[in-house]
């Protein structure tokens, strides 16, 4: 189950191929995230180091290049389970349209506390409405 | 731009422990339980023990952890001891999802930068 999932797009003037490479080559990676030990390869688990600890792991559960790349996300804090990040590369007007998603946040956090959570926060959205809605008229 | 390692320490010296022990506090039903009772209501002790078939004092300890995660407050209430739910530290999930955003939003902008300068050269 995901209840919460964080989502963003962005384009860029290179071709998927291209961009691929800064997702799963170990250099690349290095440029604008945490450079992982070795180059990603579907099945396999990866891992950046900072300052000698591990700051981010998980694994690499499928690659379809230069389409679509799957891997769980972990960091110390998510003791309940793990969150999903998933990178989906589609060819747009000459360039390519990068989608990242990454699911199961708040369940990595909280595990079977979540159902409780989601019900404590729905109640508030409720309280908050009516608040608002007592303050306006 | 907020380098990597500074995004992610912020986040851990804002919520690590704080999170930490309030999901600790959680991860028992029973709690769980008492907390859906108190968004609803506040209650004494002896409203919370009616609820369940466990002795007062197997509540009053859950009472303690949940207090101690910082989920519920007690206030004295002339002879009674009222237990309260505390939304404020359970919000800290969605701080959680409002980092991971701002995260991604830099990194993402920083590939950006990075493959536009490879390419370009």
């Amino acid at each position: 189950m995901s209840t919460t999932t964080i989502t963003k797009t962005l384009f860029f003037s290179a071709a998927p191929s291209v961009v691929w490479q800064y997702l799963t080559e170990k250099q690349k990676l290095g440029q604008w995230f945490n450079e992982p030990e070795a180059d990603l390869t579907e099945g396999q688990e990866y891992q950046c180091m900072q300052d000698g600890m591990p700051l981010i792991w998980g694994k690499v559960l499928s690659m379809k290049a230069p389409n679509e790349l799957v891997q769980t996300f972990n960091i110390k804090q998510f003791e309940a389970g793990e969150s999903t990040v998933t990178w989906i590369l589609r060819e747009a007007a000459g360039g390519t349209q990068l989608t990242l998603v990454h699911k199961g946040i708040e369940e990595a956090l909280a595990g079977e506390a979540m159902p409780l959570l989601m019900a404590l926060d729905q109640g508030w959205d409720e309280h908050f409405a009516s608040l608002r809605k007592g303050i306006s008229s | 731009m907020v380098p990597f390692g500074t995004a992610l320490k912020e986040i851990k010296m804002n919520n690590d422990e704080a999170i930490q022990v309030a999901f600790r506090a959680l991860s028992d039903s029973t709690r769980r339980d008492i907390i859906m009772m108190l968004s609803e209501q506040d209650m004494t002790i002896g409203d919370v023990v009616k609820k369940f078939e466990i002795t007062r004092a197997a509540v009053k300890k859950h009472l303690i952890i949940l207090e101690q995660g910082n989920l519920i407050s007690v206030h004295q209430q002339g002879r009674e001891r009222i237990n309260r739910l505390n939304p404020v530290a359970l919000k800290t999930a969605n701080d959680w999802l409002n980092h991971f955003s701002r995260f991604w939003d830099n990194k993402l902008s920083k590939l950006q930068q990075v493959i536009e300068q490879d390419t370009k050269d």
